[in-house]
């Protein structure tokens, strides 16, 4: 009786364990999705801004309004304890550096500063080619303050 | 005293040749200074010059003050923390960058020690606030320290040798304007014999020259100040070139890539990419491309850049829309090399 106690034990552990590293795994696929999601809005810009596709203000504006929508969405469930380059569940997977979870209140403060940017850019992407050029480069600062501190290089 | 008498002829030989060989390497290794006060006095400086050049060069991306050490340095300096902003000519309205602090105290890990980068703020007592306009020069151009020494390659003199002159005292009057910070320096934490810098007169024999490192039979203006930036000031192939075992750079493999040694352990490497127009670098960037990463980080796929490389777009960021398309030029005009793996 007590080796079947055991091997049940056993069993419910191991399947709350592989819950956990698979919602870890959703988890990196989602947040990365998510970064693919801005790629993509932020190529309809940008390939306007460096003249490789033409101008067209509402489309940018359209590009401009996602990012932002995309910066201030609720996306905390994607970045769950233990997804780090440096755990286990996310190692190989990921490049999210583990200071990204303890280095409060700064991660805080440089998505506020993307979210400033988005705004600007969101408000200015749609006055001409000039105001899409300066717009991307502060959208790239405000991009680059996480990327630079908080993503490991590729391997 | 010395009785030549009593002494084997071979062990006076051998004594002899010592001394000849002492004396041959310690001239050989004297440090030597490259600029002149009569080529100092020359110069007419440019502060507006000068910042461009600091942005090019990237000074704060090694000097800058470590955030840990920015509470303590304040509460010692009249200054406050909101007089370190201001708002950038180039954009005004763009967000306003702090001025750089340039206290430095960041570690630098390496195979022969760890370097700790020194306080380059105009600060009299602890920086280079003292320093005179010849000192600044032959410590950029020669590698030489204000007390005679040799500099350690870890500041990329070896690339800032090619600098005009001109620049190199624009870049002084201009950091000049920056915060004085309060911060002694730290001695780097090297093993023998890297802890003798005297060798490094030899190291230099070998490996400084002010040479170009690519050679162009005919080329146009923008790739002359391309080849001008990446090769001079902005020292692009000191983490983009493979180094050999003495920390020098293999020139056959001019910004093919690197895969750095961190000295943390002989396994541990940083993957630097190659930016040559091979197809493991940027073949599939066109030169719009290059300009525009350097402006806003973004690659050609947006994806952003991380790390170091983000450190120097906040720099290139900042510095005129020719001379981004110069550095593109140049990096499009230079030999097509392959990872070394391929």
């Amino acid at each position: 009786m007590k080796t079947i106690k055991y091997i049940m034990m056993l069993f419910i552990t191991s399947l709350a364990l592989n819950s956990v590293a698979a919602s870890i795994e959703k988890s990196i696929e989602a947040r990365q999705s998510y970064m693919k999601l801005y790629a993509f809005n932020l190529g309809i810009a940008g390939d306007m801004a460096k003249g490789k596709s033409e101008y067209n203000a509402e489309q940018a504006k359209n590009a401009a309004k996602n990012l932002l929508s995309l910066a201030m969405m609720n996306n905390a469930a994607m970045w769950p304890e233990g997804s780090s380059n440096q755990d286990e569940e996310g190692k190989g997977i990921t490049r999210a550096k583990p200071a990204l979870w303890s280095t409060y209140p700064e991660v805080i403060n440089k998505h506020k500063n993307l979210v400033t940017a988005l705004e600007r850019f969101s408000l200015l992407a749609g006055d001409g080619i000039e105001s899409l050029q300066k717009g991307m480069k502060s959208v790239g600062r405000g991009c680059g303050g996480c990327h630079k501190q908080f993503r490991a290089k590729n391997k | 005293m010395f009785n030549s008498k009593k002494m084997p002829r071979p062990l006076i030989y051998l004594s002899l040749m010592g001394v000849i060989i002492g004396s041959l390497l310690w001239w050989l290794s004297a440090p030597q200074t490259l600029i002149t006060q009569q080529q100092v006095n020359s110069i007419k400086v440019d502060i507006n010059n000068g910042k461009h050049l600091f942005y090019i060069g990237g000074c704060s991306s090694c000097h800058q003050l470590v955030p840990a050490l920015l509470k303590d340095t304040l509460s010692n300096s009249p200054l406050k923390e909101t007089s370190l902003k201001e708002t950038p000519s180039i954009d005004s309205e763009e967000a306003p960058i702090p001025l750089a602090q340039l206290g430095g105290g960041k570690r630098f890990t390496t195979p022969f020690g760890t370097f700790i980068a020194p306080n380059i703020s105009p600060d009299k007592a602890t920086g280079i606030g003292n320093w005179s306009d010849l000192t600044f020069a032959n410590a950029l151009i020669s590698g030489v320290s204000p007390s005679g020494e040799h500099y350690y390659p870890a500041f990329p003199y070896t690339s800032y040798t090619r600098m005009q002159l001109q620049d190199v005292l624009d870049l002084k009057a201009y950091l000049n304007t920056l915060p004085a910070i309060n911060r002694q320096n730290e001695a780097h934490q090297l093993s023998l014999p890297f802890s003798i810098r005297r060798t490094l007169g030899l190291w230099k024999r070998l490996f400084f020259s002010k040479e170009a490192l690519v050679k162009f039979d005919n080329v146009s203006p923008i790739v002359k100040r391309g080849q001008y930036l990446v090769e001079g000031p902005g020292h692009c192939g000191e983490c983009h070139t493979q180094r050999n075992k003495l920390g020098a750079l293999n020139k056959q493999r001019w910004l093919a890539g690197a895969a750095l040694e961190t000295g943390n352990n002989e396994a541990e490497t940083i993957e630097v990419p190659n930016i040559t127009h091979d197809e493991s670098g940027l073949r599939d960037w066109s030169e719009g491309d290059i300009i525009n990463y350097l402006e806003t980080g973004f690659t050609p796929e947006y994806d952003v850049a991380g790390e170091v490389m983000a450190e120097v777009i906040e720099n290139t960021s900042q510095i005129s829309d020719e001379d981004r398309a110069a550095i593109a030029a140049y990096l499009l005009a230079i030999p097509v090399l392959l990872n070394p793996e391929e």
